[in-house]
Order: structure tokens, then sequence, then C-alpha cells
């Protein structure tokens, strides 16, 4: 982000290049991920009996507990996404698709964002409309880092959102329609909180389930981008909550301008919990 | 809104305040319980071999060193900033790097000291910086940035006695010394601070390093316990990076040395 539109996209187009350079060790490791996974007892049916076992009971707590996933179909959805036939693919590529489920989802909500006036429009703050497609870009790019991991354990790409959350997300979209620019803007915020949330929520807790070191790897590089996409829509919720966007800004004396819970709203928790994690097969390719 | 001139906040101080207060509780309500079960956890799920003291012992032990724990290291540190200050940083509680960590250390709990002396200098920083600011010797101190030292603080003074309370419960002296490795680069890196920029600046390294490094441990520690306590810890040192960046009017989140958004985080600064 910067107060330059201008500068933001060469940023961007620089960051596509980084991120090319980036992802080199990724998919080098890769390989080793595949030869892990080779060696590891993934596909013995008893740890997957195992797996499919501890999981269920997973997501069996998790939507008794949320709201969220009740609005999505309530327990019914148990029986469907812990299905046995889902369990048959190994642990790791299960949390995998379920992360790129996710990813996917947090693309096309951004995507859906930046075609609202507010956001991606000329009446949108540039440096929110940059943000947003800054954000969604890394996403993006999450996404192929996970399906690239599925690959190498011959799994099934997954290039379909999470299930459990895609009624949520239509709801809230669907909600922005009345909406004055103000409210939208809010909306929108609040929406991007909940998914980055539990995006990184997953992947802090994939990094305990993750059997193979690449991919603990993987999921430690990206947990912390998505936590850092939290901060910054916490500061920026709290900020047009407050009517004060003028202080959503990179601009040269902004930062002497924030008022002091600025200066801490932005990371509510010393230690980053795991309760809104999605189940580890909640978007797994069936 | 980039473009619009900066106000005060004095008309919708109150709400955000009001914000933060719902904040606190929840990191009462949520965190320290999370932190609480995921130490505990952590005890109970690594394979030292060594049985640790008990559970109740740790737990109590672990709530001690978050309430008082800084207050050691800081007295015993005298923090201050070399470049605005006369005082020097030598009084730090250090050791000498060929003896840390400490002998008798294995597998985990080797990590789990690295680490504990990586929060104790992030929080001998910030109580340095905090008290040169209360001092005036960096200028005008913005009030987002005070509340940030200060929250910043705090989170690392509960990290390092997260830490330290796995230690204990093993039979283990708790770590109060700040990393060997990285003092005398901080030391060097105060000896050019002379105002608020150029102390962000200094954060951003430390919890750049903590944050790489328990990345970087993730994939290392052998404990599922640990890895979880690690992976709880990393993005919330990478919050403290955002909102440092934002402040300063950067990009707010990862990025290349010459600014560039990244959306994997590099290891390369772990210690």
């Amino acid at each position: 982000m910067t107060a330059d539109p201008r500068a933001l996209a060469e940023l961007l187009e620089e960051s596509q290049d980084m991120q090319a350079d980036a992802l080199r060790p990724t998919h080098a490791a890769l390989d080793e991920l595949v030869e892990l996974s080779h060696a590891s007892p993934d596909d013995d049916p008893a740890s997957n009996l195992a797996f499919h076992e501890e999981h269920k009971r997973s997501l069996t707590s998790s939507l008794g507990a949320t709201s969220i996933l009740g609005a999505a179909g309530g327990l019914a959805l148990v029986g469907v996404l812990a299905s046995a036939a889902a369990a048959s693919s190994s642990s790791d590529v299960q949390i995998l698709q379920t992360a790129a489920s996710i990813e996917n989802l947090a693309v096309a909500t951004y995507k859906t964002a930046l075609t609202l006036p507010y956001i991606g429009g000329s009446a949108a703050d540039p440096v929110v409309t940059k943000f947003c497609q800054v954000t969604m870009g890394q996403h993006a790019q999450h996404a192929d880092a996970f399906n690239a991991a599925v690959k190498h354990l011959h799994g099934k790409v997954q290039h379909k959102p999470d299930p459990a959350f895609v009624p949520v997300v239509n709801k809230a979209v669907a909600s922005l329609g009345s909406a004055t620019a103000a409210q939208g803007a809010l909306g929108v915020v609040g929406l991007a909180l909940e998914l980055e949330n539990i995006a990184a929520e997953t992947y802090i807790h994939d990094t305990v389930l993750a059997k193979s070191k690449t991919n603990k790897a993987l999921f430690a590089s990206i947990m912390g981008i998505e936590a850092q996409h939290v901060s910054v829509l916490l500061a920026v919720q709290a900020l047009l909550k407050a009517g004060a966007p003028q202080l959503i800004s990179l601009a040269p004396g902004t930062g002497a301008a924030l008022p002091a819970v600025a200066g801490s709203i932005g990371f509510p928790n010393a230690f980053y919990p795991t309760s809104s994690a999605a189940p580890a097969k909640q978007g797994a390719v069936k | 809104m980039s473009k619009r001139s900066k106000e005060t906040f004095e008309g919708t101080e109150g709400e955000l305040l009001s914000m933060t207060k719902e904040l606190d509780e929840l990191h009462y309500d949520v965190g320290m319980p999370a932190m609480r079960q995921g130490v505990a956890n952590m005890i109970e799920g690594m394979k030292g071999g060594i049985a640790p003291t008990s559970r109740r012992t740790f737990l109590m032990g672990a709530g001690a060193a978050a309430a008082g724990g800084a207050a050691l290291l800081v007295v015993g540190a005298s923090p201050s900033l070399a470049g605005a200050s006369t005082r020097k940083v030598s009084a730090l509680r250090t050791v000498d790097a060929a003896a840390f960590p400490p002998a008798g250390l294995t597998g985990d709990l080797v990590v789990a000291a690295i680490a504990a002396s990586l929060e104790n200098l992030a929080v001998f920083a910030y109580s340095a910086g905090l008290t040169a600011a209360t001092a005036g010797k960096l200028g005008t101190v913005p009030p987002a940035v005070a509340t940030f030292a200060t929250t910043a603080k705090a989170q690392h003074t509960q990290h390092a006695a997260a830490w330290n309370g796995v230690l204990k419960s093993y039979g283990k002296a708790a770590v109060t010394v700040t990393n060997p490795t990285l003092t005398p680069v901080v030391e060097g890196a105060f000896a050019k601070v002379t105002d608020i920029a150029g102390l962000a600046e200094l954060a951003i390294m430390l919890e750049t390093i903590a944050a790489q490094t328990y990345q970087a441990e993730t994939s290392m520690l052998k404990s599922k316990a640990a890895i979880g306590l690690s992976s709880s810890i990393m993005p919330v040192e990478m919050q403290h990076i955002a909102i440092l960046y934002y402040v300063l009017g950067k990009y707010p989140g990862a990025q290349s040395s010459a600014g560039t958004p990244l959306a994997f985080n590099p290891t390369s600064m772990a210690l």
C-alpha cells in the first residue's frame, strides 16, 4: 500500500516477479515433499481411518459451536463433508485441498468486492482498492502453491471455494446491495476480516496437522501473511467505525495523526487462537 | 482517503477506546487460556526424556512469569538507547554466545531457550524505546507508537513466559538473558537511533527475526505441542510488523528490502 496508486501498481508488478522467485525454493522443496509422503504412512488405511474419525469429531464440534457454519447447513453437512470417500486421500492432501478452497473463496470474495463502486470503482479510496488487489493476488498465489503441493502428492487440485463458507459469503454480499457506501465498505471489511482470520487460524492449525516438513513450511510461510491481512483489516475497520477514513492512508504524517489505540488494535491476542480453524477436510476434493 | 487532510481523533477516541477494551477482554478470555492450554499441551506432548515437575506448578509459574518476568528483566537490564542516552546498553544481562543455549538442553528445549532469549531481547528493546521516548530523546512520540510499544512489549513478555514455563516444567532454569547472538547487533543499531522512525525500523528488524525464526522452527520442532506454540506466536510477531510498517507509512505487510509485497514470508533472517 502506498499513498500513490501508481507506485503501488508498480509494487504489485514487482511483487509478481518476487513471488515467482520466492516460490522457486517452494517448488524445489516439493520434490522432498513427495519423497517424504511416499515414505510416510499417509496411505496406511488405519492411519486414514484414525484421521477420518478425528476430523469427523472436529467437524461435528465445529458445526455445533459455530453459528456461521450452522447457517450453511448445520449438522446435515457433517455427513457430506466428513464422508468416508474424502477420507481415502492422504491427510496432507486433504488439508492442502481445504487450504486451496479457502484461498479460492478469498480470491472470489475480493474479486467481487472490487466490482463494488466504493471498493474498486471511481468512488473508492485508491489505497483500499490497491490493498484489495494486492491481497487478492497473494491469495491466488497461495492457492497455486497449495494446489502445486497437492499435485506433487498425486492428489486432485482444488479449484472450488470452501463449500461451508460459500453461503456465508453469498449472504453477506447480497446484503451489500442496499447498503450505503459507508455501510458497504464496513461490510466488505468485516467479511474479508472473517475470511482472513479463518485462513490464518486454519494454517496455524495445519502446521501441527501436516505430516511432511515441507507442507509445514508452506503453511508457516503463509499463515503470517494472512495474520497481517487481519491486522490491516482490524485497523481499517476501527478507523471506519470511528468515522476517520482519512486515516486509512500511508501518506506522510498519518502515523502521527493516528489515535493511541490504533497502535494496538491490529493484534488483539498474544497467542493466535485456532478456535475458528476450518476442519481439515472441509474443502477436500471428493 | 489518502489525500485528505489529517485530523485529530477527538471525537472518535471514545469509540476506539471502547473497542480496545473489548479487545483486552477478548485477549484475557481467549488469548491467555489459549496460551496456558497450548503450553500445557506442549509440556505433556514433548518427548524430552525428562519428566516435567508438574502441570499445575508450571501453570502457576507461567502466570507469575507473565506478570513479573518483564519487570525482572528490565530492572536487571537498565534499558537505554545508546544513541539517545549516556547510559550503556551493556547493562543488559547477556551471556557469552559460546555458553548459549545452556548446557543440558536438548531437542525442543533448545528451541524454547532460544525463543525465550529472543523474546527477552524484544522486551528489552521496547522497554529501552519507551524509556528514551519518555525522556524526550526521540522527539515527538505519536500516541499510536507509544501504545504499540507498550502492547507489543506485554505480548513479548507473555511469549517469554510461555517458553520459560516450558523450561521450568522440565526442571530447567528459565532463560532471563537476551539472545547473545543478536544482542550485539541490537546494541549497534541502538547506537544509531535518534528518532521514532529509527526505533520503529529497529523494532521491525527484531520482530522479523523473531517471526522468521519461529517460522523456520515450525518444520524443525519435534513435538506437535511445540509446533503449535511456536505457530501461535509467529503470526502475532507478523502482526506487530504490519502495524509498524503502517505507522511508518509503508506497505503494511511482509516485503522485500525494496518494499515489494511478499505473498510468502521468507526465512532468510531466521536465527
